[in-house]
């Protein structure tokens, strides 16, 4: 409102000096400009409004004109210039306010005098002669009214337009500044052809019109180009683009939803009539529901853009800030949303069935595709109607292009998924939708590398590093397979991205252990404890079971013709590539090592652990190992096979032997260890004793204490020593005491403690026994003496005691019986005589179970030591051999030497081999030669 | 279900491996490697007395050094003789060559330390060791093979005069360091 005013005082100011003067002076000018010519200068008047600066009126053209002639032009050209030339000041505000109050501002404009008599006809006699002679032709020279026009329209936009606009662009951050700058180009383009149209054209034929219209546009679009920097308004273009599009193609809609469910994923209600979120549209049960979901109107939101846009792309058109250049920005914006879009609506949902690429291939049917048409209806639009019937049978969008966009989106799709396919692994089963959909994609061998290439750097940089547990990596290995054979049944991208698994695998030193100890885990006993287990790959003795049905179906591979599931080999599998036999989940992980015995070897480890265990029966172990024997073949794990069969028998042979022999003891209490099996009952009747007798030749490595026996169990020993090589004639039994396990009854004089604990341990109880009252009170040294035990285990015995509140330790390493319980945490003082350490407080007996839980870990440890000294001792028949052989050598060299030729390479560092080498001259085996040689002595 | 299959998983990018970075032989020399390592192992695992060997210092496994211990009630007893050992590149498809390091006196190794044994000839075959040779080395030293001597002299003397016999093993024993 503030602007009209001084523009309606500037308008009056100009209109009455231009038109007073054009209606009053005219004969002036003229007769002014007479006298010029004939000095012979121009003849044309100098038009204070005009810049140009060679238009002269009547160089060429006055060859065959008279004088008279040339005056009436002039009076004529000065008649019109004066009347079309176009007033300067008051469009700043215009600019300012963005071209809101246009309608007003063109109101004035528009109102201005009625058009002064005679302009009609000095306009019909500037543009006769002009069409007479073909007045289009630029190089004529003739004075043009048209041209002039032109360049009375460029200097007027540059000298009000120009920095109002540039004004606006550098105020980029706001919304919609677009719309003002093109609002306002529409104006001066209004400002100008209007003149041209009242008054030019009624004197011209229609062509010409076109012609002259299409001139000036030209022009306009020129100078627009030139004021606005195209780098700057494209950007801007880009931003509002993307801005309505977003809002039409639903996306907006879509991540605010997504934020939504992001924030709490209960149900819910989104007041949404219009969407094109997956969510719902899997939800829609009928595909007609799901077709009539999308073709839903939209939102009000959605349409106002749609309007806004439209109208947008209208002015940009008109402007001629639109064309090629537009539909540049056009395609850039909508190949971001394509991308943009794929990844708002799909990424996360993984369910199957997967509806997605029919989602997005109706999304872009129908709302995609849609926009792009009205789009492109503007934006090649024909300049001129000459053009009309190409455009009739032109379409803008094809089918072609459809399909093609359809491509295009089930490819982004594809990548989305790539991306996202570490987590879909993870979540496998429930994420089998998402792989579904990849099958779309993973149709050229282009997508098929990129899919493999993406997902290998992906796993080398989430999977395969120390981070993870190896158990985790077989899990996700597991995963992998099965996800991979329902993307690819032939298994050649499943060759592809296992290969880095599995070499890594290999390199894992605990890779067999978890395979096995997976392959024994019981699948009923996890169920119980929930799937929190973690380390124990339970899915894989899962898998054996289930493979093995599976298999007994499809064991002709390949030849078998009647397989309805066959697919041929993918394109671009290698000419000699075959589907991998083993290549499923079971096959694939115990194929992992090159050498079957790794894994016979760990097999046997394992399973000896577990048939030592006192255990009524071995009935998962027993079905393991027949279903592994299908796998690996019958001789393979035959020594398994002995080892379980050792078990049975022994039960049998234990009856036996105890039946012949009397010792069946009159209490049935359940006791089966190990080879030696023996229960140190302080008291009353015989022991039972009851063994296990393994095959040696076939049970792996025993690490087992030595120590001497309770001498009752050490006569039922040899009892049933006998008893069993009186049965088995050529066999001969040896004791391993410190395996299995002793029911104990500890008679004291308040309680009686039962329970079912260790051989050592209950030996070490044992060696308490006292028939007196008397509390017996021992030291570690002197224990460790009498049953010929380590120390560190004699230590761990007695700290399991002091948790069991049967010991105390008295002072360090000594211990003695606690035959009556303290009384309490009250008057423990006054207790059966404990002191302080007997405190025996329940925390002590906590903090003993603690000690003994370290005890025994030393004790482990200890023996752990031994089985190295063990394997040093290997290792130094190596170095006998080498000395031997090669004569006096450096340390320097035995351990070069000792690299090569030990297998799996030689792993003490050169410090343990010297303090062990030091120890073999200490012993007088080695000697030390000039040069800091050893030498072997002979 | 038959698990001999191999593995292509497995196998195809060793194969490739070694397709690319190294020829046949040192494909061989690998297997030969492999060989003797084990039977290194196996030396090592259950020695026999009066027996050892040991690869040299140079690395590569295929040259050894052995040492035999002379047996009792023979003219060697007490003495210690030093053997070397070269392997060819398709051992076991072919014998090792073994020469006495230690000067012996023996029918059938000749002054140079050459020996003539069939088994290290034409009677060899892949499934002798390193310790099988040995051993029959060892037995050789107490029951020569007088029908085809390399010494002549020894096969003569081993007949008739055992004393002198043993004179001349005994003059003619260094211990390989003198010699050397």
């Amino acid at each position: 409102m503030l602007s009209t005013s001084p523009i309606a005082v500037g308008r009056s100011r100009i209109l009455s000096s231009v038109f007073s003067r054009a209606s009053g002076d005219i004969s002036s000018p003229a007769a002014w400009a007479l006298g010029l010519e004939s000095l012979g200068q121009s003849s044309r008047p100098v038009d204070p409004h005009s810049h140009r600066p060679s238009n002269r009126p009547s160089d060429t053209s006055t060859i065959d004109d008279s004088l008279l002639d040339q005056e009436k032009w002039d009076n004529a050209w000065n008649i019109v210039t004066a009347f079309l030339s176009l007033p300067d000041p008051g469009f700043e505000a215009i600019i300012a306010s963005g071209g809101t109050n246009e309608a007003e501002f063109l109101k004035k404009w528009g109102c201005h005098d009625p058009t002064p008599d005679g302009i009609q006809e000095a306009v019909a006699y500037l543009v006769a002669p002009l069409s007479r002679h073909g007045w289009l032709r630029p190089d004529k020279g003739t004075p043009n009214i048209l041209t002039w026009y032109e360049f009375e329209m460029r200097r007027h936009f540059l000298k009000n337009f120009r920095d109002g606009l540039l004004k606006l662009l550098s105020y980029s951050e706001e919304d919609h500044q677009l719309q003002k700058i093109v609002h306002c180009l529409q104006l001066a383009r209004h400002i100008y052809v209007s003149p041209l149209g009242n008054h030019i054209f009624p004197v011209l034929s229609n062509s010409e019109q076109k012609a002259a219209l299409a001139k000036l546009q030209r022009g306009f679009h020129m100078m627009v180009s030139y004021v606005l920097p195209w780098l700057e308004i494209s950007a801007m273009m880009y931003r509002e683009i993307t801005e309505d599009t977003m809002v039409i193609l639903g996306l907006d809609a879509l991540n605010e939803e997504n934020k939504y469910y992001d924030s709490d994923d209960g149900s819910m209600d989104l007041d949404l009539q219009y969407t094109v979120s997956y969510r719902r549209w899997k939800k829609e049960p009928s595909a007609e529901g799901r077709k009539q979901l999308m073709e839903e109107p939209e939102t009000g939101r959605a349409a106002e853009a749609r309007n806004r846009l439209l109208t947008l792309f209208n002015g940009l058109q008109l402007v001629g800030l639109g064309g090629d250049k537009a539909q540049k920005i056009f395609a850039t914006v909508m190949n971001a949303m394509l991308t943009e879009f794929v990844r708002a609506a799909y990424s996360g949902h993984w369910k199957t069935p997967s509806l997605a690429v029919q989602h997005l291939n109706y999304w872009i049917e129908n709302v995609f595709a849609q926009l792009v048409v009205q789009v492109l209806a503007i934006i090649n639009a024909p300049e001129s109607d000459e053009s009309d019937e190409r455009s009739t049978d032109h379409l803008d969008v094809e089918l072609s292009d459809l399909k093609k966009w359809q491509e295009i989106g089930v490819a982004r799709l594809g990548e989305l998924r790539t991306s996202e396919l570490f987590s879909i692994i993870v979540e496998w089963p429930a994420s089998s939708g998402a792989i579904e959909e990849l099958r779309h994609f993973t149709l050229h061998p282009a997508a098929r590398y990129y899919l493999t290439h993406t997902f290998i750097n992906i796993l080398n940089n989430r999977l395969l590093h120390p981070g993870a547990s190896t158990s985790e990596i077989l899990q996700l290995y597991i995963s992998i397979i099965r996800a991979f054979n329902l993307l690819d049944p032939r298994g050649v991208l499943l060759d592809r991205i296992a290969r880095p698994i599995r070499r890594y695998l290999r390199d894992r030193d605990d890779t067999v252990k978890v395979i096995v100890s997976g392959l024994l885990a019981d699948p009923v006993d996890d169920e119980q404890q929930g799937r929190s287990s973690g380390d124990v790959l339970v899915e894989l003795s899962t898998e054996l079971t289930k493979t093995h049905q599976r298999a007994l179906h499809s064991n002709t591979g390949e030849l078998d013709w009647d397989d309805m599931h066959w697919t041929p080999d993918p394109v671009d599998a290698a000419p000699d590539y075959r589907k991998p036999k083993n290549s499923d989940v079971i096959g694939s992980v115990i194929s992992l090592f090159e050498s079957k015995e790794t894994f016979v070897k760990e097999m046997q480890n394992m399973l000896a652990d577990r048939l030592l265990q006192n255990r009524g029966d071995f009935d998962q172990e027993m079905s393991v190992l027949e279903l592994l024997k299908l796998r690996f073949g019958d001789t393979v794990l035959q020594a398994c096979e002995v080892m379980l069969r050792d078990i049975f028998d022994s039960k049998r042979v234990d009856a036996i032997i105890r039946h012949d022999h009397g010792l069946s003891g009159k209490r049935a209490t359940p006791r089966r260890p190990t080879t030696p099996g023996k229960a140190p009952q302080p008291s009353k009747d015989v022991p039972e004793l009851h063994a296990k007798i393994l095959s040696h030749f076939f049970w792996p490595e025993i690490q087992g204490h030595e120590f001497k026996v309770p001498g009752d169990i050490s006569k039922l020993q040899q009892r049933y020593a006998d008893g069993f090589e009186s049965l088995k004639q050529s066999r001969k039994l040896t004791w391993l005491n410190g395996l299995g396990q002793a029911t104990v009854e500890l008679d004291l004089e308040d309680r009686v403690f039962v329970d079912e604990v260790t051989t050592w341990q209950a030996t070490v109880i044992y060696a308490f026994q006292s028939s007196s009252s008397e509390e017996v009170t021992k030291s570690i040294t002197q224990l460790s003496e009498e049953l010929n035990m380590n120390p560190p285990i004699v230590r761990s015995a007695c700290l399991f005691w002091v948790s069991k509140r049967i010991l105390t330790e008295v002072e360090r390493d000594t211990f003695r019986v606690l035959e009556v319980l303290p009384t309490d945490e009250g008057d423990h003082a006054g207790g059966a005589g404990m002191d302080e350490t007997g405190g025996a407080s329940t925390e002590t007996a906590n903090e003993a179970a603690a000690a003994a839980d370290a005890a025994a870990a030393a004790a482990a440890k200890e023996s752990a030591e031994a089985a190295a000294m063990e394997k040093m001792n290997l290792h130094w028949q190596f170095i006998v051999g080498m000395l031997t052989n090669q004569g006096a050598m450096p340390l320097q060299q035995i351990v070069m030497m000792l690299k090569i030729a030990v297998p799996g390479g030689f792993p003490f560092s050169n410090e343990e081999l010297r303090e062990f080498l030091a120890g073999m001259v200490a012993k007088g085996k080695l000697e030390i030669v000039s040069g800091g040689s050893y030498k072997i002595v002979q | 279900m038959d698990y001999t299959m191999e593995d292509t998983q497995n196998s195809a990018p060793d194969v490739q491996d070694s397709k690319l970075d190294s020829s046949s032989q040192r494909n061989d020399t690998q297997s030969v490697t492999k060989r003797l390592q084990a039977e290194l192992m196996q030396l090592m695992l259950s020695p026999s007395p009066g027996l050892s060997a040991f690869p040299n210092a140079d690395g590569n496994l295929l040259s050894w050094t052995a040492t035999i211990t002379g047996p009792t009630e023979t003219p060697y007893e007490g003495l210690t003789l030093k053997l070397s050992f070269a392997f060819p590149n398709n051992y076991p498809y072919s014998p090792p060559t073994v020469l006495f390091k230690t000067p012996i006196y023996h029918p059938n190794v000749d002054f140079s330390g050459r020996i003539c044994l069939d088994i290290l000839k034409d009677k060899w075959s892949a499934v002798y060791n390193v310790q099988s040779v040995l051993l029959s080395l060892q037995s050789l030293l107490g029951e020569p093979n007088n029908a085809s001597p390399l010494n002549a002299q020894a096969a003569e003397l081993w007949e008739s005069d055992q004393e002198e016999y043993k004179r001349l093993v005994l003059a003619r024993h260094r211990d390989v360091e003198d010699v050397e």
